[in-house]
């Protein structure tokens, strides 16, 4: 890799890292121009950058704020390099369909377990919040997708989560995805009880959860 | 079960209101107090549907008194959504027949950073949800308040202002726009002034405040304690200045104990997980069960959705254990809001394993 190219790729993660979505924007552009290959910039540019905010996230240098920005700096960027893409395969995505039960507006840890996912590979279907039962299955059906992820921060609306399995039992199509559970009043014994595949308490497990359930890595 | 329990366990000698004081001042009262957070559970009580019991103080008020009178708990909170403030500022509120309200976010208040301009003062003693919490308190504290603790409610500035301009979105503004929410902030919180002091006038014997980006999970500390303690450190202020106590809730990870007793200093803490930087409970009680009364701990999905009785049992006879150490300071109790969809009789196992357990 030349090494002007490499400075590119790099000013761009620390763009993102350094929570700078104009930066970002305009050094996108600059991948463009120069001609160099969007894929590249994407994965060696944008993710590194979100990844290392991932990482000071864990850390406890970044909290919440920090980390969705740098999301909306690596989307701003994804934006304009995504048209270029050309001939990338990715091989065959697990495709996640992901959103917040119905009766809940809370998103941000559903939103994290969606960046998170979305950098690990997954092409991840936002259902957004407030959800009802239904429209997780219709969509998961629709796309075809391997997991439905499912995020509530309310005791009142858990039993959403439920509702969408037995949606998928009594359409005799549970066995065709995989159900992940998340969200802070959650525990592994309520995801056990209403039959769902798997539980995550935070938002880095539920991706480690995802690549485990649909064979990406093996079980341990 | 708890037919047998009954006969096992010695008559109480103090009233709950007694037994709660006691706890606040860490002097052992006759036993453990407990005081589930039983809110919107109380509506089923009545038969009441979740949209009423939110709206009308009435029906709520007599829900809450039915509660009480059902689980036995030593304290109410009047604490009906996170909701109630955010309407009276302007946001178009959802009330489902069977859940707690929220915000319609696909609409919010404040739609963009210069939207934050239109928060307004408003006046709690008649906006109508604020107003409306305020005769709940007024309700309890007539029907009730010479025996059993009444505990107002007040939601943090920053917590309200979430809640009218979408969580996602004010915490980018933090960084993008932090004078724009600084702004709303200081006109919100002298709005929550007004209204805790309506609460206490209205015969609260504490106010609860809840602060609950002041947790890990969420902010780092320094931007929590300049957009919201320096704010409500006022409120904290003004109520004890009408002279009962302040209570801070939060059922965040990680609670910043040492930040939240520097700017509130509150009397307890009511909280769901260790606070930051303690690893497990036995490390945070002998860090802060010393420093502040701790009310809580049990889950609150836990207790009111997984366990069965003598699970619940079991749970409270260890944080009772736990805080032991405490010398008197602890009041159990569910870390956040009861299920309002939860089992009823594990709130009352909850009392009847203080009973058991919890005798000085």
């Amino acid at each position: 890799m030349s090494r002007a190219k490499e400075e590119l790729y790099e000013r761009l993660a620390n763009a993102v890292l350094e929570l700078d979505e104009d930066l970002t924007k305009e050094l996108s552009h600059e991948v463009i121009d120069q001609g160099f290959d969007a894929w590249e910039a994407i994965e060696q540019g944008l993710l590194i950058g979100i990844n290392q905010a991932g990482k000071l996230f864990d850390e406890e240098e970044y909290f919440v704020p920090e980390l969705l920005i740098a999301a909306d700096a690596m989307y701003a960027g994804l934006d304009i390099l995504r048209p270029y893409v050309k001939d990338h395969s990715t091989g065959n995505p697990r495709r996640v369909v992901i959103g917040v039960v119905q009766g809940d507006t809370h998103d941000i840890g559903k939103n994290l377990v969606r960046i998170m996912l979305e950098v690990s590979g997954f092409e991840v279907f936002d259902l957004g919040r407030d959800v009802p039962a239904r429209r997780f299955v219709d969509r998961a059906v629709e796309v075809k997708a391997d997991i439905i992820a499912l995020s509530t921060l309310m005791t009142t609306t858990m039993d959403q989560m439920a509702e969408v399995i037995r949606i998928l039992e009594a359409e005799n199509i549970r066995k065709n995805f995989k159900v992940i559970v998340g969200g802070s009043p959650l525990s592994q014994q309520f995801s056990d009880r209403i039959g769902a595949d798997g539980y995550a308490p935070k938002a880095a497990l539920a991706v480690q959860l995802a690549k485990r359930l649909s064979g990406l890595v093996n079980a341990a | 079960m708890s037919a047998a329990v009954e006969t096992d366990v010695k008559r109480d000698e103090l009233t709950s209101l007694e037994r709660v004081g006691l706890a606040l001042q860490y002097k052992k009262p006759d036993r453990v107090p407990a005081a589930p957070l039983v809110c919107g559970a109380s509506s089923r009580v009545l038969g009441i549907s979740y949209d009423r019991w939110s709206q009308d103080p009435k029906a709520a008020t007599a829900s809450l008194l039915a509660a009480q009178g059902l689980i036995g708990f030593d304290g109410f909170l009047t604490l009906v959504d996170l909701s109630v403030e955010a309407e009276d500022f302007g946001q178009e509120v959802i009330f489902p027949e069977r859940s707690t309200a929220y915000p319609n976010f696909d609409d919010p208040f404040i739609k963009t950073a210069d939207d934050y301009g239109k928060v307004v003062s408003v006046d709690p003693r008649k906006s109508r949800r604020m107003s409306s919490v305020i005769e709940i308190v007024r309700g309890l504290a007539e029907a009730k308040g010479k025996d059993v603790a009444v505990m107002g409610f007040v939601y943090g500035p920053l917590g309200v202002l979430s809640q009218i301009r979408g969580h996602a979105e004010l915490f980018k503004d933090l960084i993008r726009h932090p004078d724009r929410v600084l702004e709303a902030v200081e006109i919100i919180n002298r709005v929550l002034i007004d209204y805790a002091i309506a609460q206490v006038e209205a015969g609260a014997h504490a106010i609860v405040l809840d602060p609950l980006y002041s947790s890990a999970s969420i902010l780092k500390k320094e931007t929590w304690v300049k957009f919201e303690a320096v704010f409500i450190s006022a409120v904290a202020d003004a109520v004890r200045g009408a002279g009962v106590p302040v209570v801070v809730h939060n059922c965040g990870g990680g609670v910043y104990f040492d930040a939240v007793m520097e700017h509130i200093n509150p009397i307890a803490i009511s909280h769901a997980y260790p606070a930051h930087g303690s690893a497990n409970w036995e490390e945070h009680a002998a860090n802060w069960a010393k420093k502040v009364v701790t009310i809580g701990v049990a889950d609150p999905a836990k207790v009111g959705h997984e366990f069965s009785q003598a699970e619940v049992l079991e749970d409270c006879r260890r944080e009772i254990e736990t805080f032991k150490i405490a010398e008197g300071g602890f009041i159990l109790s569910s870390g956040c809001e009861f299920p309002p969809n939860g089992n009823l009789l594990s709130a009352r196992t909850m009392v009847q394993a203080s009973k058991l357990y919890g005798r000085y």
